[in-house]
């Protein structure tokens, strides 16, 4: 509680050096005449907008295929590689694993779907028979352009150690172009999600 | 059932077109027989000695001929049945088992591919393991490694 003689030592606002600039005075910016400030800014984004516009289209129409729309592109697309859901072999099995809850490639964007027409990115898993190339050729036909493939294992690479048997191409290049290839026999899923992040670099600074 | 209790099943039916039954360790004997019987000798096995299932049929390349070989199981005896001849390495054809036991379709088309042994009278005998138009024989004794390349010549069909 206050007492009456701490209510009178406190000294009146009038009486204070700042007593001008205290609440309820006027202040004396708002004496000067007002600025139009809303006519002149509409006045400078009517004359901005169209030049704007006319930039845009001049670098669109200049560079927007390198500058605008393919970092775009290469952006949207690295970050969603829709890897085909298949195996061949034993390197199949590390492939699982990567899309497991330890490795977890979800987190890069990459799901593996089960129809060539909804995945972009053929990783080949395993060795690849001359048997079975024909069908593997199809399967990449099938997918849609933009696509990559990723040769993982030595099999798929240049045929492993089956290289100079009856039945196994050596390398799967000799099929389809490859874009990352990834040694190892199997390859741990640690070597598969660095061939994607090296396929990922790719993209990114891929230009046509 | 004992290689004695084949012989005296199998020798009045076929004749000279048996050549020996000898025992085989865990099957019910070997069964040595001439190509020209082989027809017989199924039907006999399959109906008189209840061998009704035949479990694989494969090859062996002996450079100067070549053996056939089909293993049959009978539920009934709970034993296998080796059945083996020989065909000349110049002519390698034996008549198709399809016919009595239908599982003989595929093991036949893995012999004929990778022994080159043809089999007469087989309902469908296309490539198995290799692709269509596979121009060699890769188990036989004269087949050698090729390089990646030359293979790759040969054998693309795609």
């Amino acid at each position: 509680m206050t007492t009456p003689a701490a209510r009178t030592a406190t000294p009146a606002p009038s009486e204070s050096p700042a007593g001008d600039l205290a609440l309820g005075k006027e202040l004396p910016m708002a004496d000067q005449p007002a600025v139009p400030f809303v006519e002149i800014e509409t006045l400078r984004v009517k004359e901005f907008i169209p030049a704007a516009k006319e930039a845009l289209s001049s670098l669109v129409a200049e560079q927007g295929q390198a500058r605008v729309i393919r970092p775009v592109f290469n952006w949207a697309g690295r970050n969603s590689l829709f890897p085909l859901h298949w195996g061949l072999a034993c390197c199949a099995i590390e492939f699982a694993a990567g899309f497991g809850a330890r490795w977890d490639a979800e987190r890069f964007g990459v799901v593996p779907r089960s129809s060539p027409r909804q995945a972009d990115l053929m990783i080949v898993n395993g060795t690849v028979t001359w048997k079975v190339a024909h069908k593997l050729i199809t399967l990449y036909e099938q997918m849609a352009e933009p696509k990559w493939v990723i040769a993982m294992g030595n099999c798929a690479t240049g045929g492993g150690p089956f290289r100079t048997a009856y039945s196994v191409v050596p390398g799967v290049d000799k099929l389809v172009p490859v874009d990352v290839y990834i040694a190892g026999c199997p390859p741990r899923p640690e070597a598969m999600l660095d061939g994607i992040l090296k396929l990922e670099q790719l993209i990114r600074e891929r230009k046509e | 059932m004992q290689p004695d209790d084949l012989a005296r099943t199998l020798s009045p039916k076929l004749g000279d077109l048996l050549l020996g039954v000898e025992p085989f360790e865990g099957m019910a004997g070997r069964v040595r027989f001439r190509r020209e019987g082989a027809l017989d000798l199924f039907r006999v096995v399959r109906d008189d000695l209840s061998f009704t299932h035949l479990s694989m049929v494969g090859g062996v390349d002996w450079v100067d001929h070549r053996e056939v070989f089909y293993v049959a199981w009978s539920d009934s005896l709970r034993q296998y049945l080796l059945l083996s001849t020989d065909v000349p390495a110049e002519d390698p054809r034996v008549e198709s088992a399809s016919s009595v036991w239908p599982s003989a379709n595929w093991h036949e088309r893995e012999t004929w591919e990778l022994v080159g042994v043809s089999f007469d009278h087989h309902p469908d005998l296309r490539h198995l393991l290799t692709p269509d138009g596979y121009a060699f024989h890769p188990l036989l004794r004269s087949f050698k490694l090729h390089e990646p390349e030359e293979l790759e010549v040969k054998s693309r069909h795609v």
